[in-house]
């Protein structure tokens, strides 16, 4: 049977699938790459869906989207609190227990699950694209803080500390990354990414220099150190400094770094 | 002009936003501005057209080097840098940059005191090729390319530069856009657009400029003494040749039974042909509540 792949997430679809059925990427239109190897995430359509375990996730709007899930019985999700944005009576909501002392170092929202079965949407207040990670077995993603939407309950959270004091003083991610872990199954995050995002492979020993406040999220293997550029000031006292990236591993980035509340 | 256009068919394109004539991308962009040919008209029927603005994954040519435009909500101008060409910007819009280029402080030969009068950033910041180096806004919008032949100049309201090339410069010009309100003890002075705005020019050789205009952008050609109100803070570039005024309005209908109605008032800024005016759809509140105006050269209309 002739299938295609999805070049975002790899899964397999039916030749005469439009939208692939578990990230909800575009099949049918080119992928959009930059000379210098940035690829576009893919935009997802207005009322696209796609499924996950066996619930269905729908996007809604375009400027602020809003991820709307129908989860199905023993399906759930977990969410920063202040991202949902409606529910049904009938879903349930629990408090997600954080790893260690993660509320207590920094992690300012309560993180809850919903459980199904009945609808529930979420949204970020900032304009900006949904993108539709692609988590399979075995595999971590640090993000930046306060990026993430939501995850299902097959992806474990977790955390890591950034370490050195240049990256803590001057890398603007503060003191640590959100860490998404796949064990046996793969799952299905779901990041906010302010403005456009845009993602990139470096290869093993590459590097890239990318402005701090615009790092997204980042394969595990993949090093993040803050350096300042040699004999560039951005001030009377001040270097400018910039996250470096090295490779292999996928890079993703976010073209504003401003968290502008809708008006 | 040519309205019926297609990719690879015209070696001569006029661009009607850009005014640069060449040859088209094989995307059918305009290889100056990375706006699509024009193939209908988009005129409103006020006159106004809509500015494309560079497409995403549009190629902007200048000298050897180019310009690649990525995404759609708020743009990245990924420039592909040429051996030793160079562009000039804020440290702000850095988005990444790769470690063949080298990055320097930009040194324009201007005094502090003149960066500030142009508002522009007392660092700024110098990248020499050859690499990528990319850089983004951080509002919603599109990135608006501007040509300069030699020679040529234009006027930008201070805050939408995003960058330009090393053969751009610019003069803090006095525009003369401002008055004074007060309440209480304290005075806002230089409202809305300030005493002073920036022409960017290219002196000696033909330059790029590339802004980025939040929200949508509209332009439109004024006939001679033609005369437009837009919001002041809307207004993105215009020719020199377009003069400008302020005006206060005060509707009667608004006008309260305590008199002043100063906080219904609009504050315009008139635009007078002729000339190219472009204006964006998003622009800055007014700070709330308004307050009467003490100084400041503007023409009231009470009716």
């Amino acid at each position: 049977m002739e299938v295609i792949v999805c070049s975002w997430c790899r899964m397999n679809n039916a030749a005469s699938a439009l939208q692939c059925g578990s990230c909800a990427a575009p099949l049918d239109a080119k992928d959009k790459v930059s000379d210098s190897g940035w690829r576009e995430a893919p935009r997802l359509k207005d009322m696209e869906q796609f499924k996950f375990g066996n619930s269905t996730l729908q996007v809604e709007g375009k400027y602020v989207p809003v991820a709307e899930i129908a989860l199905e019985q023993g399906d759930f999700v977990y969410y920063e609190q202040h991202t949902m944005l409606w529910k049904e009576p009938r879903v349930e909501l629990h408090q997600y227990t954080l790893p260690g002392n993660r509320r207590a170092h920094g992690m300012p929202y309560s993180v809850l699950y919903a459980n199904g079965p009945g609808r529930i949407a979420f949204s970020r207040d900032a304009p900006g694209e949904l993108v539709v990670m692609p988590i399979h077995a075995g595999m971590e993603l640090d993000v930046r803080e306060h990026a993430f939407l939501l995850a299902s309950h097959s992806v474990t959270y977790s955390f890591v500390r950034i370490k050195g004091l240049a990256n803590l003083l001057h890398g603007g991610n503060g003191m640590y990354l959100d860490r998404f872990v796949t064990q046996k199954y793969p799952g299905m995050l779901m990041l906010h990414g302010n403005g456009d995002v845009l993602q990139r492979t470096l290869a093993a020993g590459e590097s890239i220099l990318i402005e701090a406040g615009k790092f997204l999220y980042k394969d595990s293997s993949v090093k993040l150190d803050t350096v300042p550029v040699p004999g560039v000031k951005t001030g009377w006292f001040s270097k400018l400094y910039m996250a470096q990236l090295t490779g292999p591993g996928r890079v993703g980035i976010q073209s504003m770094y401003h968290h502008h509340l809708s008006e | 002009m040519s309205t019926q256009t297609t990719p690879g068919s015209v070696d001569a394109y006029p661009c009607p936003y850009c005014r640069m004539t060449g040859p088209l991308s094989e995307r059918g962009n305009c290889r100056t501005c990375g706006a699509a040919a024009k193939v209908h008209q988009l005129v409103s029927g006020s006159g106004w057209e809509e500015l494309p603005g560079a497409k995403d994954m549009a190629h902007i040519q200048f000298g050897r080097s180019h310009v690649q435009v990525a995404g759609s909500f708020v743009p990245v101008a990924d420039f592909n840098l040429h051996n030793d060409d160079r562009i000039w910007f804020s440290h702000h819009k850095l988005t990444f940059v790769e470690s063949s280029v080298k990055l320097v402080n930009y040194k324009d030969g201007k005094s502090f005191f003149t960066r500030m009068m142009a508002k522009m950033e007392s660092y700024m910041l110098q990248a020499t090729g050859p690499g990528h180096v990319a850089l983004s806004d951080n509002h919603l919008g599109e990135i608006v390319s501007l040509p300069l032949n030699k020679g040529n100049g234009m006027w930008v309201r201070s805050h939408t530069f995003l960058a330009a090339t090393a053969s751009v410069t610019y003069e803090p010009t006095a525009n003369n856009l401002f008055f004074s309100v007060r309440k209480g003890d304290e005075t806002e002075t230089e409202y809305p657009l300030g005493r002073f705005d920036d022409v960017f020019y290219a002196p000696n050789e033909p330059g790029l400029l590339l802004l980025h205009s939040p929200g949508n952008t509209m332009f439109r050609d004024l006939k001679p003494r033609e005369t437009v109100y837009v919001k002041p803070d809307a207004l993105i570039y215009r020719d020199l040749s377009v003069s400008t005024y302020l005006t206060a309005e005060y509707p009667h209908a608004e006008r309260s039974i305590f008199g002043s109605g100063y906080q219904n008032r609009n504050i315009w800024l008139q635009l007078s042909g002729p000339g190219r005016v472009a204006i964006s759809s998003k622009y800055e509140k007014e700070f709330v509540p308004l307050l009467p105006i003490v100084d400041g050269t503007i023409e009231i209309i009470r009716w």
